[in-house]
């Protein structure tokens, strides 16, 4: 073989404009990039990596399926710090590379309600685990919800506990934060819509190292039935404990957390035998099943919603770019909103006209320790 | 009126850890006059002392204590070398801003090592509590309480009736006149950092039982304690006993008979008001004049 | 401290070529260039977002610059401040639909009388307490915020809030932040200099010495405390329009933390170490991210930055760049020659221009005082003496202000001061030095003496210009004999020049009476000549002197009239050398057994 100097100088040259041909390929979109806006620090620093376990997983699976529009698809990620201001400045680092075709919020929802102007100005679709109900009311089409909202949780705790457990008098407490207080009211408007008002409405802040005065306006109150809001495992724990130390003993349906896998360490036997909602429950559906077996596989340990709503997330997206056939957001917000009937961790997706994927919960029970499956509640509405 | 008894018997267990939090505040503050704003940081660090020997080592639970309340004080020692002692003869200013750092640093390197959950540390007694009549009586409650009453016994004896407490009244009197006696002022200061940070780490191991052990446990309780100090009136120590007791029962009423949600607004409102009214404290002498 | 050096006067009593304006001109021009670049360069969402918060978190840094820079007061509720204008634009525009530039000043106004009302109700303490209660204020502002959710929404926060029709795109609001920012800068880079900002630094040198120069410390304090909340509150009301969205959580505790750090990295006493300090602590979490694999670990090593920041740059980092150019600029310029000094002491009353009557002071059960009549004549050195803790210092003390006196009378010229606090004390005539010097140590010697100079009442200084200021604290350095030195820093002078720069703060308040604390405690033999032939001249003047010394050769040879004091009662008084052969004198000072 003869190399002729022409050959040679044609070779140097792609031999050194090689690397910056793939790279400005790359630049130009070689993978589909998805941001991930996630607390890698501060308080829920934890859970945060929980959410990246669950969106890696979702990721992995995608690609192995032949990626999006055939290219690989990849996780841009940002630290939100647990904070509002640490998510806008999160998402406006992610904002500002173009190629980036969808986000995933946040869990929190004051942390979407902060981010969400930003959204509105940007126009490219994020999807949300927030469950404040307002989040995907407020006229902002770019909010795509991967948890049931806590209307939901509220309607689900009321019809369980009236039709299922048969009782009537409700002892409601939650928190004072975002959360507590927009779960509280759900739960208070569909006790009412079932004609039967709570006889106590008891908010409480956050990092409360007592509950004593909240026990005992329980047990005056008379109440059989207690829904509550908690938004932190160990307010939970001191509040089960002394529920149970002062003698009350009637039934409890909680938001997710009352059967979370911390507050069922903390607190041991004083949550034993209550009922929680849960997004996500894997035994709810051979699509949750083969979840948690993926997850358990990939980490060794048991998935929560925590993990559960990003993995879907990343999954609808892809499916809904996929479906689109292009990344233009318009079309890829179409693209999810004519999802029905699509198998995810969390539940069955139809997405509504507001964004929000999930119509109902799942009711849980702690045997002893164990979460168990009980049932599933869905609405039409 | 068994509403009110049960109420009485929580303010009063959640007001003794304050008044063990405030003691350790006082103590730091009559010898150096400096608050010290990682007081609750130490309340925190020997919690997770106490997991790390008793729940992941699983050695004997009084073993850990000790091993948890001899940390503690190391770490007052490294506390005083590292943030006290380099700034000693600079104004308050500073050296509140460096404890405020040092809390900082010791919130976060427990997040670091440890992460943000939550852990259960067990109590000291098997049965949980007692019923007596009406009002259910919680074995921790009832330790801390104990504790608490011991701690006043043995600080009035310690500083009343023994040398070196003796030494140490000198020297947060008059340092000046300390060293002139040939008391050494370093060491007293040294002797007084480590056993406030053993008095909150004693608080924080009692207490975590009840509240758990987080990240957060030191500077909440450390807030409501320096609240009772200023209350008890700064730099007396049955005033830190009394205003933490008094803060306790103040905020359980408050919470149960007028608003749970702004329960902590209720201390820092008695603590405007005390500040405005009575600056000097329930037992604190006028605040000093001084040229 | 630093004082920008062409705000200096240079030649001292020439009137001033250009306007203070003019002379400020590049300033102006060079904010104008910085705003005009905001207004048009490119930058992404996120360059935008983190220009947006440093430059409202900066103007409300420049608030603790004024109260902990100059001040000297902590204020651990900025965030609290920085809230309640952040929320009055955010619920003004939002919910009611009201005009942002009402919703600012609203937010202005709140923040004012929120910090003025907190401020009167402590600063009469001191620091740890006022820790305490902005701590306290700080907690219920945030815990208000979260639970009122009829007003506040709660921890949901207020979202869509508006800005102003001329600045309705992200960049040119910004721009106009940034406008803000640079007029903000110059009112609090120029404040020191101002009558308030000198009554501040000297307050923060010495609170004591303030109050008897004839600084109302108290309203100084609420003034910088109330200032600092404006700023915060003016902040916050940017802040809110540039995020469009504001929650609880951005205005905790940590947050005043964060907004102190700044403050101090930067350095606490100038507005540029401010903005270093806000710039680098925006910038710097961001830098570290890469730190964000193991939680907790950027917040412990920021923890651990703060510790040694304040450890080894104690003046943060403008702080430290100054120090290294100080002693360079003070020694560039030289003071010009000043007129002589003319005393022209007030002379409303008779023949006694102090009056103390049956005057005591009891701490607890210690009588330091016991029913003390001192009569000072008009135009004559009158001498305190007795023995050690026989109460002649408490007794100044109470002349002067800094003790309340437990009972009797005090009259200066006539005028009825025993219940006067020390400044209006000074406003109506007296004026003193101390035994241990107390001299505002941050400062120059010229700008120690025009505060003396600055006396409400003195009727020498005109209209108070800073020209006539100027002018007489020239002449009374010049009368000490340190007019040479006028422009270098207290620290630089001997302990016996120290003496006199007190001596002439004293002087150039033109008193009607002045108290010498000691003035020869610490001199060597030639300097205790040197103040003797002082005494002499200010004698000669016409000017009444209160002196307490225990040199008995000064004592004989300066005063006419001596009164002294034992076991804190009067035990003899009279005509000087009659008095120093009183028997019981004589004991009292060589012990009777």
């Amino acid at each position: 073989m003869k190399l002729t100097r022409r050959d040679f100088a044609a070779g140097l040259a792609v031999g050194i404009t090689a690397p910056y041909v793939i790279g400005s390929a790359r630049a130009q979109g070689a993978t589909i990039k998805i941001g991930m806006c996630v607390p890698v620090t501060g308080p829920a620093a934890e859970q945060g990596l929980w959410a990246q376990n669950g969106a890696k997983l979702a990721l992995a699976a995608v690609n192995k399926a032949g990626g999006i529009l055939g290219k690989q698809a990849e996780l841009v990620i940002e630290d939100d710090q647990t904070t509002n201001p640490g998510i806008v400045l999160a998402f406006s680092k992610l904002a500002a590379q173009r190629d980036i075709v969808g986000f995933l919020g946040s869990i929190r929802s004051t942390q979407v309600h902060a981010m969400a102007p930003d959204v509105l100005k940007l126009g490219k679709p994020v999807m949300i685990g927030g469950t404040d109900p307002a989040l995907t009311h407020m006229g902002n089409p770019w909010l795509f919800r991967f948890r049931p909202n806590d209307s939901y949780s509220g309607r689900v705790i009321a019809d369980y506990g009236v039709n299922t457990l048969g009782k009537k008098k409700w002892a409601i407490v939650h928190s004072t934060d975002a959360f507590g207080t927009a779960g509280g009211k759900a739960l208070a408007s569909a006790l009412e819509k079932l004609g039967t008002p709570a006889v106590l409405d008891q908010g409480y802040a956050n990092q409360s190292q007592d509950f004593t005065p909240v026990v005992l306006a329980v047990k005056q109150s008379g109440a059989d039935i207690l829904g509550t809001y908690f938004t932190f495992e160990n307010d939970l724990g001191i509040f089960a404990r002394q529920l149970r130390q002062l003698g009350v003993n009637i039934p409890w349906v909680g938001s997710p957390s009352v059967v979370a896998v911390s507050s069922t360490k903390l607190a041991g036997p004083a949550l034993y035998g209550t009922y929680g909602v849960a997004d996500y429950a894997e035994d709810s559906s051979e699509a949750s099943k083969a979840f948690g077996k993926a997850y358990r596989d990939a980490y060794k340990t048991a998935p929560d919603n925590q993990s559960a709503w990003p993995y879907d997330a990343v999954t609808v997206l892809a499916a809904a770019i996929n479906k689109a056939g292009s990344t233009d957001p318009t079309k890829i917000r179409e693209a999810i909103l004519s999802l029905k009937k699509f198998p995810g961790a969390e539940g069955e997706y139809n997405f509504d006209q507001n964004g929000d994927g999930l119509h109902g919960y799942n009711v849980v029970r702690n045997e002893k320790g164990k979460i168990v499956y009980d049932k599933h509640i869905d609405f039409d509405n | 009126m068994d509403l009110a008894l049960q109420l009485l018997f929580t303010g009063i267990g959640i007001g003794a850890v304050y008044a063990l939090v405030a003691l350790g505040f006082v103590l730091i503050f009559r010898a150096t006059n400096v608050v010290n704003f990682a007081q609750g940081e130490f309340s925190m660090v020997a919690a997770f002392l106490m997991v790390v020997f008793a729940v992941d080592l699983q050695w004997p639970y009084w073993l850990s204590f000790l091993l948890a309340l001899a940390g503690m004080a190391l770490l007052g020692a490294i506390f005083n070398l590292g943030v006290y002692y380099p700034l000693r003869h600079r104004t308050f200013l500073p050296v509140i801003i460096a404890t405020i750092g040092a809390s900082i640093l010791l919130a976060n390197s427990v997040l670091a090592i440890y992460g943000p959950q939550p852990q259960v540390l067990e109590g000291w007694f098997e049965t949980p509590g007692i019923q007596l009549g009406p009002v259910y009586l919680d074995s921790q409650y009832l330790l801390i309480i104990a504790v608490t009453m011991i701690l006043v016994v043995f600080n009035y004896w310690f500083f009343e009736h023994t040398m070196l407490g003796k030494k140490l009244q000198a020297t947060s009197q008059d340092k000046e006149m300390a060293s002139l006696l040939g008391i050494s002022v370093s060491t007293m200061i040294m002797i007084t950092f480590m056993y406030s940070a053993v008095l909150g780490g004693l608080a924080g191991i009692l207490v975590a039982p009840i509240l758990f052990v987080s990240i957060q446990m030191g500077s909440t309780i450390a807030l409501k304690a320096f609240a009772a100090t200023i209350i008890g009136g700064f730099g007396d120590v049955a005033g830190a006993i009394i205003g933490g007791l008094a803060l306790g029962i103040i905020e359980t009423f408050g919470a149960a008979y007028i608003s749970v949600p702004y329960k902590d607004g209720f201390a820092f409102l008695v603590l405007v008001l005390f500040l405005v009214f009575r600056p000097q404290g329930i037992f604190g002498e006028r605040v000093a004049e001084k040229a | 401290m630093s004082a920008p050096s062409e705000n200096m006067p240079v030649a001292v009593a020439v009137p001033r070529a250009k306007p203070l304006l003019l002379r400020h001109l590049p300033y102006f021009i060079g904010a104008a260039i910085l705003v005009a670049l905001t207004a048009t360069m490119q930058f992404d969402g996120y360059i935008h977002n983190i220009l947006m918060q440093a430059t409202t978190f900066a103007i409300a840094v420049f608030g603790l610059s004024v109260v902990l820079g100059l001040c000297g007061q902590i204020n651990l509720a900025q965030a609290a401040f920085f809230g309640l204008g952040a929320y009055a634009v955010g619920l003004g525009t939002s919910d009611y639909q009201l005009s942002y530039w009402l919703c600012l000043v609203a937010g202005c106004v709140i923040a004012l009388l929120a910090g003025a009302l907190l401020g009167m109700s402590t600063l009469r303490l001191g620091g740890h307490y006022l820790a305490m209660v902005t701590i306290s204020f700080q907690q219920i502002v945030t815990l208000v915020m979260i639970n009122t959710i009829w007003l506040t929404h709660g921890p949901d926060g207020v979202s869509r809030i508006g800005r102003p029709d001329l600045f309705q795109s992200s960049q040119s609001y910004l721009a106009f932040c940034v406008a803000m920012l640079a007029l903000v800068g110059y009112v609090v880079w120029h404040l020191s200099d101002t009558r308030l900002g000198r009554a501040m630094r000297a307050v923060r040198d010495n609170e004591l010495a303030a109050g008897v120069v004839g600084i109302d410390v108290f309203r100084t304090k609420v003034s910088a405390f109330a200032l600092s909340a404006v700023l915060g509150g003016l902040a916050g009301g940017l802040f809110a329009g540039g995020f469009a969205y504001v929650s609880p959580d951005q205005f905790s505790f940590a947050e005043s933390v964060v907004f102190l750090t700044m403050s101090l990295l930067g350095g606490v006493a100038s507005p540029i170490g401010s903005a270093i300090g806000t710039g680098l602590l925006i910038l710097i979490p961001e830098w570290l991210r890469f730190l964000k694999s193991v939680p907790g670990l950027y917040l412990a090593i920021y923890g651990l930055s703060v510790i040694l920041i304040i450890r080894y740059m104690p003046d943060g980092i403008w702080g430290f760049v100054n120090l290294a150019t100080e002693r360079w600029r003070s020694r560039t310029k030289t003071p010009a020659a000043a007129a002589a000094l003319q005393l022209k002491p007030a002379n409303v009353g008779g023949d006694i221009v102090l009056e103390v009557r049956g005057l005591s002071k009891y701490f607890g059960g210690l009588k330091a005082v016991d029913g003390v009549d001192i009569s000072v004549r008009r135009g004559g050195v009158h001498a305190l003496i007795g023995p050690n803790g026989s109460g002649k210092t408490t007794t100044l003390n109470v002349i002067s202000g800094l003790y309340k006196a437990t009972a009797g009378k005090i009259l200066l010229d006539g005028t009825d001061i025993t219940d006067m606090p020390p400044h209006q004390r000074a406003a109506a005539g007296l004026g003193r030095t101390f035994q241990n010097i107390r001299l505002f140590r941050s400062m120059t010697a010229l700008e120690n003496v025009e505060i003396g100079a600055e006396r409400p009442g003195n009727p020498l200084i005109g209209q108070g210009g800073e020209a006539a200021l100027t002018e007489r604290a020239m002449e009374a350095l010049t009368f000490v004999g340190l007019g040479s030195r006028a422009n270098e820093l207290i620290s630089s002078f001997s302990y016996g020049h120290q003496r006199l720069i007190e001596i002439a703060r004293a002087l150039a308040a033109n008193p009607t009476l002045l108290l010498l604390d000691e003035p020869a405690a610490g001199l060597n033999s030639s300097e205790k000549l040197q103040l003797h032939e002082l005494l002499k001249r200010i004698a000669a003047q016409g000017l009444t002197i209160l002196i307490i010394d225990h040199d008995m050769t000064l004592v004989s040879e300066a005063a006419q009239h001596i009164t002294v004091l034992n076991f804190g009662r009067r035990i003899a008084d009279g005509e000087s050398m009659a008095v120093l052969r009183h028997p019981d004198v004589v004991s009292a000072y060589l012990g009777t057994d």
